[in-house]
Parts: structure tokens; C-alpha cells; sequence
């Protein structure tokens, strides 16, 4: 089991490199680079441009420009110096063991083109929202695609089946941004129930992850936590209903599959009760392939949250994604790319070991 | 008793062929001969929902290309200063005037007709869609049927690569590519999503390949001295085009679904062409002062769309592919 988990780990470090190669990549041969969004600027010259390439180390070749972002190479070096550390060790070892102390390898992201702030806390400022939000989010998703799916196997050609049969042609069809949007028109602009935007209710509460919202939330924290769940409500609608709508019909055909095999018929010749049948015999069984898939779905919370970020305005990591794009943030960018990519990669990871451990049958080799 | 003939064809199951006999013994049953396509359009046209998904789509596409010529989106008059119209007016069944008749209403700030951007946009979203999907067919095809058909090693780093690039993020990347490749047009929007969507289908069209490949003919055919291209494109592809069509018609679902986000958000097709998702991009700002129609219409056609297309994919999965049902 270990060695198994081990080799997975080893094999998704290729995926890693490749994925920030394949982002760089991209970004690299757009055109004008990071120097574009100075093109339309007359105050600016043609020699401050060239300034400013050299000193974000942009005049470089490009698979230099790479090795140093990923913290292979060290920034000042030339020739094979550019490998070794100011301590006379490869780059590539931490920091505490005689490395270089920058690039992505150690931690270190650089800093924003925009206002300078290091990437590190530009994203670690947005990722507890994020985690709020798809969190959340996840835990209805599952329970409640879970919930719908076995009753609906379990009363197959039922009122409730056929009422989340509609349910799942439809919501499979919506786009999860128009939904949104919808949202805002039926519950925000008109009824007025919940609010269109936001984390927080900008007049009475301070912004969120400030010091003075922490005292707020420990003087009154039943006004806080009420505000942050009406705030909730929408965004998390929007996330969860196009992946209720595949997930419960995903988990109604494999309850139906284990409904029908011989065992549960033995079990139920025996004379065993029903729902006893249905909770012990099947549901066991219909869980494998759900407890997959659930992993397999976490990436679909990560670019779900940028159309439902994006919508509400919330303060997460897919609002400052968008944000970066439009700002030619590069060094934003590649950092909010890459820990997205590593999120998801080991969601993957864990949703496959978690197979092999739910599942006996499974191989470990 | 005059000898009297009823063809009895793919129509029937086994079950109603036997019903048949027992009642009318006199009928001699003559089994009409029917190639894959027409058994196929059979079993499609017995799926109430498939056949009305297929309407609605083939509907879609009319109103694509001729419509058009009949609906413009342009102003009806150079905007008015008062804030009632500034705001866009109503549809007319709901404002009672109908002078001018304006179905879906008016956007705010500019006032276009919704009617003839949701009309115009059909084009846009409806020609990426289907372009997108045939470019990742061919590159997951090609991809698939190479890795599938020549095994070893080859398969091993060409699946390497796809099972990679699928824990990718790939909204991520598409919007990436949307702002810094994309230049605002519908070819380079078409063309990143053809690009960045095959990787589903290349794993399908491989595992389709992998057991094909052992098949007697292929056999037959590699004994005969028949080259590996032409075994791969003459021998293997045409038996698996079935799953294939079902995959790329939901493909096609996705990509209006993917580009109406991606133009949304202003990185895909720029807003003088309008498409279902650019149309949409300011209509969030005016909801708050009830213009609601515009946000509504332009998303319902996704709906609409997606629907039809989800509701044909069931049908063409029945009717091509019987045994892989979900």
C-alpha cells in the first residue's frame, strides 16, 4: 500500500513540471509578454521597457526565464554558476541545506507586476474564502447527490425518480454562470431575500481576515456566521446544482446495479429486512464507484468557482485569477495556476488510493 | 386462404415478433434486410425525447442561418436620456406596447433588441460548438487510434500524456489561452477549445482500438500486406464512429456551454459579434435596476440548446451504441 502511494506520488511530480511548463508556455508566447500592457502607454519608453525586462530578469532566454521562476537556477549567477547557490550547493536544495532561498521550488512565487505584494500572500489571503465557499459546497453536494440518488433507486419509477430524472436533464443543461445570475435576478434584485454580492455585509461588518473581523466575530459571533451563511446561500446554489444533477443520476445507476445483484437477492430469500437490505447489502457496494468520484470532482469546485466567484464577487482565488488575467499579472497568475494544479492533482491522488482502499479487489501494483 | 406477406423488420423486438405470430398465423413474415444506419435511425426515431431534442436543435440551426437576414440588433433610435429607456425596455407582452415589437426586449445602456442578438448569437455559439468538437474529433481520433492500434510503449507515453493533461485544470488554461492567444474572434476561440477538448475522446477512441485491433479482419487485412494507415483509417475507425458521434454530440453541449462562460468573462469572442455568452457580460449590472429580460434570453437559448443536444445525445447512445447504456 505504501509503495503503491509512494509510486503515485513520484508519478505525479512529471505532471506537476509539465503543467507549469505547459502554463509558461502559454504565457510566454502571448504576444508582447509582460511588457504588453505598456504598449498603449505613451509616457513610457522604449528604454524604461527595456529597464524593466531587465530587471524581471525578461531579456533572458526562455528556458532560463523557467529554471529561475522554478527555483532551479539562481537569479545572479552566469555559466554553470547559474545552478549553484550563493553557498556553493545546488540551487535546487532547500534553503536550510546550503540552496538558493527563491523561485518556486522554495516557497517563493515572486512578486505582483500590479502592486508589488509577494504572490504567496496575494494568494493566501484568497484561499481561505475559496475553501468557505467550495467547501461547503462539496459537503451539500455530496450528501445531498447521495441522499437523492439511492432514494431514487431504491423507489425506481417513483413520482420522486421521475421528478429528479427532469431535475437532472435540465440542470446537467444549465450554465452554471447563468444560473447564477438568475439567482440574483429571482432572490436578490427581486425579492430581495439574500444579498447579490460579497462575503460580508460591507456597512456593518469589517472586511473579512481583518483583525477587526476577528474581534467582531468573537464579540458577536452569531450576527457574523448568520451574515457569512446569507451570503452563502446563492453561491452556493450555483456550485452545486449542475453537479448534483450529474452526480445523483450517477449514484441512482449504481445503486440500481447493486440492487440488482445475486447477493442482494440471497440476502432478501434469507428473509432479511428491507431496509436492511438496501443499507447493508447494496448501499455498501454502490458506495465504491461514488467514493471515486467524489475526489474526481473536486477540480470541477476550482473552475466552478471562477464563473460563481466571478458572479458574486467573492473574495476567492478564482475572482483574483480573473483579476490577474485581465491585469497581465504573470507571476499572480503562474502561482494561482500551479496551486490550483497541485490542488487537483492530489485530489486525484486521493480519490484513487482512497479506491484501492475502499475497494479489496483493487491491485496495488 | 390467399397467401398474404407483412414485412416484420428491426422494428419489432423478438417479444412483439413472437406476439405477432400467435395472433395472425396466416402472416408469413419476411425479414426486411436493413444496413447498421437504418436500424440505427430506427431505434432513434422510437425515442420521443431524442427525436424532440432533434427538432429543437435542427430548429436552432435554421433560425441560425436564416434568421439573421430577417432580425437586426442595431438601435431602434439614438439613446434617450430618459433613465426608463436608458435602462432598456421590456419585452412588449409585457409592457403592452408594442411599437416597436420588441419579443425579448431591450438591452440597457445601448438598447438593442434582444431578439436579434439572441438570433444573431445563434450563429456564433452554434458554428464554435460544432467547429470546436470536429477539430478535438480529429485530434482525439488520430491520437486514440494511434496509441490504441500500435500499443507497447508508444500507447503507454501517449496516454501518459492525456491522463497528465486530464488532472489539468482546463477552464484555467482555456481562459489563459482565451486572453493571451484568443484575439477576440470566433476562429482563435474555436480553435482553443478544439484544442484543449480531446483528451476525453482520444481515451475513448483508444480503448475502442485496443480490442478492435485483435479482431479477425484486422488480421486479414494486416495478412493481405494492407498498410497500418489505411488498416486504421479503412478498417478500424469505420467501427467505431458510433461512440464517437454520441461523445462528440455531447461535446457539442459543452463547448456552447464552455465558450458562452469564456466569452462571458470577455476572454473569447469580443462583443461585436455577438454570441450567446458576450451578449450577457454588462447584463449583470442592470439587474438590480430590473432589467431582467436581458439576462434571461440570451442564457435560456444555451438552455434550450444544451437541452436539445443533451436529449439527441441520449437518443443517438440508444440507437448506435444499445449496449452501452447508463
Amino acid at each position: 500500500m505504501i509503495r503503491y502511494i509512494v509510486r503515485r506520488l513520484l508519478e505525479a511530480i512529471p505532471v506537476v513540471i509539465l503543467t507549469s511548463v505547459l502554463i509558461y508556455g502559454i504565457l510566454l508566447i502571448a504576444p508582447g509578454g509582460p511588457t504588453a500592457r505598456f504598449a498603449q502607454n505613451p509616457r513610457i519608453t522604449g528604454e524604461q521597457i527595456a529597464a524593466f525586462k531587465h530587471r524581471w530578469g525578461l531579456d533572458q532566454p526562455i528556458p532560463i526565464q523557467y529554471c529561475r521562476w522554478a527555483g532551479i537556477c539562481n537569479p545572479d549567477g552566469e555559466g554553470l554558476g547559474i545552478f549553484i547557490s550563493n553557498k556553493g550547493l545546488p540551487n535546487i536544495l532547500p534553503e536550510a541545506l546550503g540552496g538558493g532561498d527563491n523561485g518556486m521550488l522554495h516557497g517563493d512565487f515572486g512578486f505582483s507586476i500590479v502592486d508589488g505584494r509577494p504572490v504567496t500572500s496575494v494568494i493566501s489571503e484568497r484561499v481561505v474564502p475559496t475553501l468557505i465557499l467550495a467547501g461547503t459546497a462539496w459537503l451539500l453536494w455530496v450528501v445531498i447527490a447521495f441522499l437523492t440518488g439511492v432514494y431514487a433507486a431504491v423507489r425506481r419509477y417513483g413520482l420522486f425518480d421521475s421528478a429528479l430524472t427532469v431535475f437532472n436533464y435540465v440542470g446537467f443543461s444549465l450554465p452554471t454562470f447563468w444560473l447564477g445570475i438568475m439567482l440574483i435576478a429571482v432572490f436578490a434584485s427581486q425579492l430581495r431575500i439574500f444579498p447579490a454580492s460579497g462575503m460580508w455585509d460591507t456597512r456593518t461588518v469589517p472586511a473579512f481576515g481583518t483583525d477587526r473581523y476577528w474581534t467582531l466575530l468573537g464579540e458577536d459571533p452569531g450576527y457574523v456566521l448568520t451574515d457569512l451563511l446569507r451570503h452563502l446561500v446563492l453561491p452556493v446554489i450555483t456550485l452545486i446544482v449542475v453537479s448534483i444533477a450529474g452526480d445523483s443520476r450517477f449514484v441512482r445507476s449504481s445503486m440500481l446495479d447493486a440492487l440488482n445483484q445475486d447477493y442482494v437477492r440471497t440476502a432478501r430469500a434469507k428473509g432479511v429486512p428491507e431496509w436492511r437490505v438496501v443499507t447493508k447489502h447494496a448501499l455498501r457496494n454502490a458506495l465504491l464507484p461514488v467514493v471515486t468520484n467524489l475526489g474526481l470532482e473536486i477540480p470541477f469546485l476550482f473552475t466552478g468557482a471562477i464563473a460563481t466567484e466571478t458572479i458574486f464577487s467573492w473574495p476567492g482565488m478564482g475572482r483574483a485569477f480573473i483579476q490577474a488575467t485581465n491585469n497581465y499579472d504573470y507571476p499572480v497568475l503562474m502561482g494561482i495556476l500551479v496551486i490550483t494544479a497541485i490542488i487537483v492533482i492530489s485530489a486525484n491522488l486521493l480519490a484513487d488510493i482512497l479506491y484501492a482502499v475502499v475497494d479489496p479487489r483493487i491491485s496495488y501494483g | 386462404m390467399a397467401e398474404r406477406t407483412v414485412a416484420v423488420t428491426a422494428d419489432l423486438t423478438p417479444a412483439e415478433l413472437e406476439q405477432l405470430l400467435l395472433e395472425r398465423p396466416d402472416y408469413e413474415v419476411q425479414l426486411e434486410s436493413l444496413n447498421q444506419w437504418q436500424l440505427a435511425w430506427r431505434r432513434f426515431r422510437r425515442h420521443r425525447l431524442a427525436l424532440a431534442g432533434a427538432a429543437l436543435f435542427l430548429a436552432l440551426v435554421a433560425i441560425a442561418i436564416i434568421g439573421p437576414f430577417f432580425v437586426h440588433y442595431d438601435y431602434y433610435e439614438i439613446p434617450h436620456p430618459d433613465e426608463l429607456v436608458y435602462a432598456g425596455r421590456p419585452p412588449s407582452w409585457i409592457s403592452g406596447d408594442w411599437d416597436p415589437p420588441l419579443l425579448m426586449g431591450e438591452t440597457a445602456r445601448l438598447q438593442r433588441d434582444i431578439l436579434g442578438l439572441v438570433v444573431n448569437g445563434a450563429r456564433l455559439s452554434l458554428v464554435i460548438g460544432v467547429g470546436a468538437t470536429i477539430i478535438s474529433v480529429v485530434i482525439g481520433a488520430v491520437w486514440g487510434g494511434v496509441a490504441g492500434y500500435f500499443g507497447g510503449w508508444l500507447d503507454s507515453v501517449m496516454m501518459r500524456i492525456v491522463d497528465s493533461l486530464l488532472t489539468l485544470p482546463i477552464l484555467f488554461l482555456i481562459l489563459v489561452a482565451g486572453k493571451f492567444l484568443g484575439r477576440g474572434d470566433w476562429p482563435s476561440v474555436m480553435l482553443i477549445f478544439g484544442l484543449f477538448g480531446w483528451l476525453g475522446l482520444s481515451r475513448l477512441v483508444r480503448s475502442l482500438f485496443l480490442s478492435l485491433r485483435e479482431e479477425d479482419f484486422v488480421d486479414a487485412a494486416r495478412a493481405v500486406g494492407v498498410s497500418d494507415g489505411r488498416i486504421i483509417l479503412r478498417h478500424i475507425l469505420p467501427n467505431t464512429l458510433s461512440p464517437i458521434i454520441v461523445a462528440a454530440t455531447l461535446s457539442v453541449a459543452g463547448v456552447i456551454i464552455g465558450e458562452a462562460f469564456v466569452s462571458f468573462l470577455g476572454f473569447g469572442v469580443d462583443i461585436t459579434q455577438p454570441t450567446w455568452g458576450n451578449v450577457l457580460t454588462s447584463s449583470l449590472d442592470f439587474l438590480q435596476q430590473g432589467n431582467w429580460w436581458w439576462a434571461f434570453f440570451p442564457g435560456f437559448a444555451i438552455v434550450l440548446t444544451v437541452l436539445g443536444i443533451n436529449f439527441m445525445g441520449d437518443g443517438l447512445r440508444d440507437a448506435l451504441d444499445p449496449r452501452a447504456r447508463i
